[in-house]
């Protein structure tokens, strides 16, 4: 078998969260049993989207804020691969925020991470949407991308979590694995990841955390619970954590865009597009032109 | 049932048995009115006749850029010879409103009629004769929007149709809705040729007999998507944009049944990436847009560029900048397609002459991306990729599916090392999308090395440079050729793309009937630019007229920067108010130099 890429040292900074990232889905797709020639990354731009050139599969390096809607081409195309974006906040709430509101109505199977360290990082720091007022002369509020995800009524799966929690990480990460390769839909996951040169958080996250599932009537199948949770935990200074949205078990009608569009679960790539074996089909699709 | 309650206005000169008949094998009938009047009814019911009568047609529309109301019209031109353009004069104008009758008036012929709705309008001119077409089938039948088959009714004995085939084509045309559609249209078909008998009217035409049978009446955006899918595309996203929503449309119909798939994305930075994706993926993957789309795509194409992602993205022109005129034709892309995006990549850009050239150069669109792995553009304009033109059937065995671009497991499993971007002389390197065991590879925009490892490496970059740019070259002998029209005994030349042929061709038979021979080149391949056929072409003419649809003379400004040499032969001769050229323009502009 013919030698295939092989991953090149990363150029992350000593401590940067988002090694926290390249470990835990490392685990959870090991984890997941997700064949390697079927995992494909695609990456964003920023630090956080040069993840897929540290990782020994297929990878595909976006356009800044598009990797969304390259990694729904991707599925779409062969609903048999498992495909994961990952890039940072701003990629993926600033200049990518059309295509991330749309990823949830979509609802193709693909898991989004966002490595959010609410800065611009490669750039040396700049605001970034969800930069705290005060930060880097910032004046507009951070937006939040969990309260976000739960205003769009689509079956996904939303989660967030803390780089200095890589345990619990691997654990959501693998649930959205499987949701994905269960063919139920997006799923998104924010991880707190913090830029260790340009905003070192991760003393600060790591006291505000709180893990939502702890709360009284938690219940992740509740959107509306759930957001109401999430907000008074933030008007308590506090940042939620945990499974954000699961909904209920799906029922006999697929949820996901793919599955929905391509039930045999071959699709575009996979098609035989030979001339000898669709020539009587194509004659007849002719001859009904007028 | 009565119709003496529809007396025909009063017409200085009558359509009545006392005119002689004219024989023509070559007639244009343009259909007017408000949005919702059924202009392009009408325009099929003749379009359908015309085909019975075995003649070629030629149909083009105005419409504005809203959903309903304002004055859209139709013209249908049937000719016992091909045809790819409007002709420069009408000799027959349905007017529902009297902005029709206004607008066609000035491109009557000498021996034209007006026939008019005169329940809406009253029209003093001695060429125009009036019916109650509104208020005869509302009175009739109850429903006054069965008066453009009424109108039908009435063209059909001014030009002397057989009154079995007019019968057959409302019947054909309305089996499908059947019951109450079909008795109804017949019935309005009636009244409308009965009123015309009352009033004295006769065959004013005759119309000859053609040979053209077994022609399909497609426009380019039909033609290009059937060449999709017969040429193995799979995966379509786009957004809506006139004039390119067609493409999205029929493949929204064709690809389903071939496990295919078509998105609208949420804006063209979508659709672009989507494309991208599927194509990494391994699909034959196409979009279609207009200039606004381009614009915003053009930041995926120059990735697909960098990373060396095949996909196929289809250019329908309309006038520009910014909204421009969204309904109307130009031809005004080519230089920003040329040097699309920041940077410098390869890209082919493909023209088709006609929608049946639009089907087989849409099928070998995606044989050259994947082969070459590059975007290409398949160009079309407004007129090539709406209007509609009778072609020979579309042949799916003449396509070929060519899939040199990509290894095959058994290939690679030979192999010590599969690279993404492996340096070869022709700059090809060979692909093999995800999901084989064993496999994996890297495709990115940032400049690379073979495996698609991240490289500033001076040499390197030098060398995939060469590598990207070297396609154009290596390429050349696979594009699609030029087509030369006319005498090769010429010194006047002629060159255009895209629907321009139409009125180029038959503006040269206008300069042959005044002992002007010329000779015409239709550029099929635009970039990389053939000088290997220009140079020659160049040589053999005195004076070559570059014929276009832009302000600038954009290809005449190409043809200049390529061949400079050549400078002093070229002319430009173009036009740029929304509407495509009439051959007697071009031939005054070529003889009167204006």
């Amino acid at each position: 078998m013919a030698k295939s890429f092989q991953p090149v040292q990363s150029t992350w900074c000593p401590g940067c969260g988002d090694f926290g990232v390249l470990a835990a889905l490392k685990r959870a797709a090991a984890n997941q049993k997700v064949p390697q020639h079927e995992l494909t990354v695609v990456g964003g731009i920023g630090c956080s989207g040069g993840i897929h050139n540290f990782l020994e599969l297929n990878g595909i390096h976006a356009l800044h804020g598009r990797l969304l809607a390259q990694a729904v081409g991707i599925k779409l195309a062969n609903p048999q691969l498992t495909v994961v974006a990952a890039g940072g906040d701003g990629d993926g709430y600033a200049i990518g925020m059309g295509h991330f509101m749309h990823a949830f109505k979509k609802n193709v199977s693909i898991l989004y991470v966002v490595m959010n360290n609410e800065t611009y990082g490669l750039t040396k720091g700049q605001a970034s949407p969800t930069s705290v007022v005060g930060f880097e002369g910032n004046v507009e509020p951070p937006f939040d991308a969990v309260l976000a995800a739960l205003s769009v009524r689509a079956d996904n799966f939303i989660a967030r979590t803390f780089s200095g929690d890589p345990k619990t990480m691997t654990k959501i990460l693998e649930e959205a694995l499987a949701f994905n390769r269960a063919g139920r839909g997006f799923a998104f996951v924010e991880d707190l990841s913090p830029c260790v040169t340009y905003n070192d958080t991760f003393k600060l996250w790591r006291e505000k955390i709180l893990d939502i599932s702890t709360l009284p009537g938690y219940d992740p199948t509740d959107r509306a619970t759930v957001f109401r949770l999430c907000t008074e935990t933030m008007e308590k200074g506090r940042i939620p954590i945990g499974v954000m949205h699961r909904p209920a078990e799906a029922s006999t009608a697929p949820s996901s865009l793919e599955l929905k569009l391509l039930p045999d679960r071959i699709g575009p790539a996979r098609a035989d597009i030979g001339l000898e074996p669709n020539l009587p089909d194509y004659r007849k699709l002719l001859q009904a032109i007028g | 049932m009565s119709i003496s309650s529809a007396p025909p206005t009063p017409a200085v000169r009558s359509p009545a048995s006392s005119n002689p008949v004219h024989e023509l094998d070559d007639v244009s009938v343009m259909i007017g009115g408000q949005g919702g009047d059924g202009t392009l009814t009408v325009s099929d019911l003749l379009g359908r006749y015309f085909r019975t009568q075995g003649l070629y047609i030629y149909t083009s529309r105005t419409v504005l850029s809203r959903i309903r109301g304002g004055h859209a019209d139709a013209s249908v031109r049937a000719s016992r010879n091909p045809i790819a353009a409007v002709k420069p004069t009408v000799d027959l104008i349905l007017a529902f409103d009297q902005e029709a009758a206004e607008i066609g008036r000035a491109e009557l012929s000498s021996e034209g009629w007006i026939l008019y709705d005169s329940s809406v309008f009253q029209l003093n001119d001695p060429r125009a004769v009036g019916f109650p077409f509104a208020t005869l089938v509302g009175g009739a039948i109850g429903q006054p929007i069965y008066k453009n088959t009424a109108a039908y009714g009435a063209i059909s004995i001014l030009m002397g149709f057989d009154p079995g085939r007019t019968r057959k084509v409302i019947e054909d045309r309305f089996q499908r809705r059947g019951g109450e559609a079909l008795t109804k249209n017949l019935r309005a078909l009636e009244l409308g040729q009965t009123a015309a008998k009352d009033a004295g009217i006769t065959a004013r035409w005759n119309i000859l007999p053609g040979a053209a049978h077994d022609l399909v009446l497609t426009t380019g955006n039909q033609a290009a998507a059937l060449g999709f899918v017969v040429g193995g595309g799979r995966f379509f996203a786009g957004y809506p944009i006139t004039p390119a929503t067609e493409v999205m449309e029929y493949l929204m119909r064709y690809l389903p049944a071939y496990h295919g798939v078509v998105r609208q994305a949420e804006d063209e930075l979508a659709a672009i990436n989507m494309v991208i994706g599927a194509a990494y993926a391994g699909a034959r993957a196409i979009t279609s847009t207009s200039g606004p789309g381009l614009s915003l795509m053009t930041e995926g194409i120059g990735h697909a560029g960098a990373a060396e992602i095949p996909l196929v993205v289809v250019d329908c022109q309309r006038v520009g900048p910014s909204t421009g005129q969204p309904t109307r034709h130009e031809q005004s892309d080519l230089t920003h397609l040329v040097h699309l995006g920041h940077g410098e990549y390869p890209r082919f850009i493909l023209s088709p002459e006609n929608p049946e050239d639009a089907f087989y150069l849409a099928a070998e669109s995606l044989n050259l991306a994947e082969r070459w792995r590059l975007p290409v553009i398949l160009l079309l304009d407004q007129a090539l990729s709406q209007n509609t033109t009778t072609s020979p059937r579309f042949d799916p065995s003449k396509v070929k599916i060519d899939r040199s671009g990509l290894w095959t497991p058994e290939e690679l499993a030979r192999r010590a090392e599969y690279k993404t971007y492996e340096f070869s002389d022709s700059g090809r390197s060979r692909y093999m999308p995800p999901g084989t065991p064993g496999i994996w590879g890297e495709v990115t925009g940032n400049e690379h090395d073979e495996w698609g490892h991240v490289s500033v490496n001076p040499v390197n970059r030098r060398k995939m440079m060469a590598k990207r740019m070297g396609k154009l070259t290596a390429a050349r002998s696979e594009l699609p050729p030029a087509r030369i029209y006319g005498s090769d005994q010429a010194r006047l030349g002629l060159i255009g793309f895209g629907s321009t042929g139409g009125p180029v061709r038959e503006a040269q038979q206008l300069l042959a009937a005044q002992g002007i021979p010329s000779r015409y080149l239709q550029l099929r391949t635009l970039w990389p630019l053939p000088a290997h056929e220009l140079a020659p072409f160049l040589d053999s003419v005195e004076i070559a007229h570059v014929v276009e649809h832009n302000y600038t003379g954009q290809l005449a400004g190409l043809l200049r920067e390529v061949l400079p040499q050549y400078h002093a032969k070229l002319r430009s001769l173009v036009k740029y108010d929304g509407f495509t050229f009439r051959a007697p323009e071009i031939v005054r502009s070529i003889t009167e130099g204006k």
